[in-house]
């Protein structure tokens, strides 16, 4: 067992290396074959789908654009929960472009959603959702996911961009790891 | 989409807010002014003068039709209502409110402001003495009363007719703006959803305060809030079972909806008998009512969301329930 894995204490392989490869290819090819003509940006979501979106981009054989978007629970003085606003906004003009954004992984929905409702105010021609893991029991909001590599239930994952208190992202797969409380 | 009627005391800087609300809409003004140059057809200048001065003369015939300019007035801004579809819309003047008094979408604006700063606001923009100013807004304030109560037989200030009296007294443009757009859009949605309910026959609970039954709910608003998702709560119940007379037997009222993602979501933290009910309750809307999404959050979902929160919430940028 590595120190990653020792520090993480991975209970066992859920994607190995060699599936989120053979993955990552397939959705690079459908959304090459999806966009072929058009002008396309990808903006992948801060931190988590880094290694999702560096794969999958390099997957995709078109003229595309690349960009990050990150987010941060701010205190606020009204609430005890805080307010969720953007930390990193994107650099690129994305009026009337199609807009493919990139996670890592969509459970309820409710990140994505406050990060498609800020994208929207910048007018794109249409905006979809490519997640590397997907739990559709849990998904709460209606959001447009076209694309996404695994599904996945309740489950703790590591490794391929997800982490646990900012460990584990580097893992080159993805692992299950104990429930944390 | 918005239809905003403003009506305003001369020297309230009603027009300024009229212009600068359609700026930020992206649409126009519908004024007396955009009347004239686009309502009558050609008009000459002397009677273009006579309707500029006297709300009698809109009593009168059109050269050659039974209709009189009042009737053209009325006919053609309701027409416009009507085709404005998904386009915002704002009838400065003209007794808007009163035209308009029965169009469920509309929101009715008056603006106001105290004698003082509307003498020096006339005094300012004519560059008269505040003497002056006050014969100005003399005149200025019988002739708009005239003209509505002539062409539509209504008190235009009467303040029943408004939904929103806004005093510049103390409040900029900016932020008269700022609050007509934030009331517009709120109230946009709430229509929407009050023609479903006559669509679909179920029924409205929009003008209820929010009341959370309990803890869950406020926690979960208190989520949705982070995420600045809007959120309307209990905004309407569906039957979903009648007895052979009609009466309604089973009904279920989803604790919110958000309006963005059209969706209904219904919290539940009660033990499995009950969510069984739920489910079934959930199951006939959707076959009930197609095309409205609906889901359960159930015990364990919440849970697990405000466990993922609460690890992965604070001030770092991992703030995130989706890892």
């Amino acid at each position: 067992m590595s120190n990653l894995e020792e520090t993480l204490k991975t209970e066992r392989v859920v994607y190995s290396e060699e599936t989120i490869k053979a993955r990552v290819a397939e959705l690079g090819k459908q959304i090459t074959e999806d966009y072929a003509g058009k002008e396309l940006v990808v903006i992948g979501v801060i931190k988590g789908s880094l290694y999702f979106l560096s794969d999958l981009t390099r997957a995709i054989d078109l003229p595309v654009k690349v960009d990050m978007i990150g987010f941060s629970n701010i205190p606020d003085t009204t609430s005890k929960t805080g307010i969720v606003r953007i930390t990193k906004d994107i650099d690129i003009d994305i009026t009337d472009k199609h807009v493919l954004v990139v996670e890592d992984v969509i459970r309820t929905g409710l990140t994505t959603a406050y990060i498609i409702q800020n994208l929207e105010m910048k007018k794109p021609a249409d905006i979809t959702l490519c997640s590397m893991l997907l739990n559709p029991d849990r998904l709460l909001m209606t959001i447009p996911v076209k694309y996404f590599g695994f599904e996945i239930n309740d489950q703790w994952l590591a490794g391929y961009g997800l982490d646990h208190d900012e460990i584990g992202r580097n893992l080159p797969y993805i692992a299950q790891i104990p429930k944390r409380k | 989409m918005a239809i905003i009627t403003i009506s305003r005391q001369n020297g309230s800087l009603g027009d300024e807010i009229a212009d600068a609300l359609a700026s930020k809409l992206g649409t126009v003004v519908i004024s007396r002014k955009y009347a004239l140059e686009n309502f009558f057809g050609e008009i000459n200048p002397g009677t273009l003068d006579r309707l500029n001065e006297s709300a009698k003369f809109f009593e009168t015939t059109l050269p050659g039709s039974k209709r009189t300019y009042a009737d053209i007035l009325v006919e053609k801004i309701r027409t416009l209502v009507s085709a404005s579809k998904d386009r915002d819309l704002i009838i400065l003047g003209m007794g808007g409110s009163v035209l308009l008094d029965s169009f469920p979408g509309a929101l009715h604006i008056r603006v106001t402001a105290s004698e003082t700063t509307r003498l020096n606001t006339i005094a300012r923009k004519y560059r008269i003495t505040t003497d002056e100013a006050a014969e100005v807004l003399n005149i200025a304030d019988r002739k708009h009363k005239k003209f509505v109560r002539t062409v539509y037989g209504k008190d235009i200030t009467s303040p029943e007719q408004f939904d929103l009296i806004l005093n510049t007294d103390r409040l900029s443009v900016d932020e008269c703006v700022d609050a007509i757009c934030e009331l517009a859009r709120k109230h946009d949605i709430r229509v929407k959803l009050s023609e479903s309910n006559i669509d679909k026959g179920t029924f409205d609970h929009q003008t209820r305060a929010t009341k959370f039954k309990n803890e869950t709910e406020e926690e979960f608003a208190r989520i949705l809030n982070m995420y600045n998702i809007e959120w309307l709560y209990e905004p309407k119940t569906f039957p979903v079972e009648w007895d052979a007379e009609g009466n309604v037997t089973m009904a279920i009222s989803p604790d919110f909806f958000l309006p963005k993602f059209n969706l209904y979501l219904e919290l539940t933290t009660m033990d499995q008998r009950y969510v069984t009910k739920k489910n079934k309750k959930m199951r006939l809307v959707q076959e009930l009512y197609p095309g409205t999404n609906i889901r359960i959050v159930y015990k364990k979902d919440f849970n697990e969301l405000v466990d993922r929160l609460k690890l992965f919430g604070g001030l770092n940028d991992n703030t995130r329930e989706d890892n």
